[in-house]
């Protein structure tokens, strides 16, 4: 990767600005899905509202993104590495409001579930599970502003591990409504919890992928390991 | 899918001239070093690098322009159609009807309009009749997009046009000999951007007939209009591939220093 300085010092400043947005975004999403997931675990009301309210600053900051994109794309006509950042941090700003999304809509069936009778040991394990996204969402952000491929490639393959304990909640959940079909309401919400938590973790797949893109010039090839099983009808 | 891509790929695999170990030596001063390049047919090369980088002396080596340059001295092979240019039995003359080139500066020859495209083709005999002269010089003049301009003043001065029109009027008498190869050496760069698209898009225009050779300051213009690019850096060839490649994803870290306009 080049690390040298362009001789027009406003390109290197509108470079930079662009990414430390997405930095800011990142930020905002790794906190936004760990509180949702905290305050589904001490049904904690107000920390659910403010991930809530909180949403529309990741919003907020995509617009900002694409804006000072389309911005860059015009004023400095960004070529090889310069347009692979470009079009990387839009990739990626757009994955991180979709996180931003599911982390919102965590918080709101946090609310809901503080209504329900509690599923034992479920918002526990959504914790670890939101736990482990974070992660993958941090390391990929890390590797994007390391341009760092091996970790990129690393996120990649660790999303397997998220994908196995999302089937095991699966299971869990299954199992719990067969037991008793009054845990169908808080299974059904703690569920899609788990699925929209599954889908941050493609998304820092998605990001790991622009880095090995942007590192590269190719995006990886072949199949990423997947065990997302609930789709075989076990 | 495939046809909306189309215009960024080479046409055709013929090769129309090739450099195998091309040196250029002016005087002691080794200004191009061991360079292989393939050029093709019917597709427009861009020759690109920062400014003493040689890109312009390889070029001038193309239609041996270097010949009249007595400290210069080029070594290696380079063929057109297969054949050595600079074996003893060519003549530049003859060569350079075959490439032709055009400058950085319009130079138009101080005669009519009519003039400077009929000259070509009288020197070398290409016409026996008046009438065929004319159909020539209009034919040329309508490739290079001026006739409309020009028609109803043949036989006004060349220097009274405006740049861009004086920049076309050369490309038109560069034709007229009917050439394989066109050589430019940046031909845009005294001109306007409304000039510098008539000529941009006249360059897309005669790649259906041509092999052209552009030699470029404007990473912008490489990226319109050629094919493949060439990268040059202190006489040496560092990159040389598609042009979207060299764009989106060079592979050597002096091209992207130096297309990215960063200190390189």
């Amino acid at each position: 990767m080049i690390t040298e300085q362009h001789i027009l010092s406003a390109f290197d400043r509108d470079l930079e600005s662009v990414q430390a947005m997405i930095m800011k975004m990142g930020g905002l999403v790794e906190a936004a899905l760990s509180d949702a997931a905290a305050a589904l675990e001490t049904q904690d009301e107000a920390l659910a509202e403010q991930v809530r309210k909180g949403d529309a600053a990741i919003d907020a900051l995509e617009e900002s993104v694409n804006a000072e994109c389309a911005r860059l794309i015009a004023l400095r006509g960004p070529i090889a590495g310069d347009l692979r950042t470009v079009l990387t941090v839009m990739k990626i700003a757009t994955a991180l409001e979709r996180s931003g999304d599911y982390a919102k809509n965590l918080a709101k069936r946090a609310l809901v579930l503080g209504q329900l009778a509690p599923i034992p040991g479920a918002a526990g394990a959504i914790r670890r599970l939101a736990r482990q996204v974070g992660l993958l969402l941090k390391d990929a952000l890390d590797a994007f502003i390391a341009r760092d491929a091996g970790l990129a490639e690393d996120v990649r393959q660790r999303d397997l591990e998220v994908d196995q304990m999302y089937n095991a909640l699966f299971r869990e959940f299954l199992t719990f409504m067969m037991e008793d079909p009054r845990n169908i309401t808080a299974c059904m919400h703690l569920h899609f919890i788990a699925k929209n938590i599954e889908r941050v973790g493609d998304h820092a797949t998605t990001i790991a992928e622009q880095v090995i893109y942007l590192t590269t010039g190719t995006l990886p090839g072949g199949d990423r390991p997947k065990a997302d099983l609930t789709v075989e009808g076990q | 899918m495939k046809d909306l891509v189309m215009e960024t790929r080479v046409d055709t695999q013929t090769i129309k001239i090739k450099a195998e170990k091309a040196q250029v030596f002016y005087g002691t001063n080794h200004a191009i070093k061991d360079v292989d390049v393939e050029i093709m047919d019917k597709t427009v090369t861009a020759f690109i690098g920062p400014s003493g980088c040689g890109k312009s002396t390889f070029l001038r080596c193309l239609n041996r322009m270097n010949d009249t340059i007595p400290s210069c001295r080029v070594e290696g092979s380079i063929t057109l159609d297969g054949d050595d240019i600079y074996d003893a039995r060519v003549d530049p003359v003859q060569l350079r009807a075959k490439v032709g080139m055009v400058f950085q500066k319009p130079n138009p020859f101080p005669k009519s309009i009519y003039d400077n495209v009929a000259y070509g083709p009288k020197i070398h005999g290409l016409t026996r009749t008046k009438a065929e002269l004319d159909e020539v010089v209009e034919s040329c003049l309508r490739k290079a997009a001026l006739w409309n301009e020009v028609k109803d003043r043949l036989h006004s001065p060349g220097t009274g046009l405006s740049g861009g029109q004086q920049q076309r009027l050369c490309i038109a008498r560069a034709i007229a000999t009917s050439p394989e190869v066109l050589l430019m050496d940046e031909p845009c760069s005294a001109l306007d951007p409304i000039a510098t698209a008539q000529v941009e898009e006249l360059i897309d225009e005669l790649r259906s007939q041509f092999s052209v050779v552009i030699v470029t300051h404007s990473m912008q213009q490489a990226a319109r209009v050629s094919q493949r690019t060439a990268f040059f850096h202190l006489g040496n060839l560092v990159e040389f591939g598609e042009t979207g490649q060299i764009f989106t994803n060079p592979k050597d870290p002096r091209t992207e220093s130096y297309i990215t306009g960063r200190i390189g």
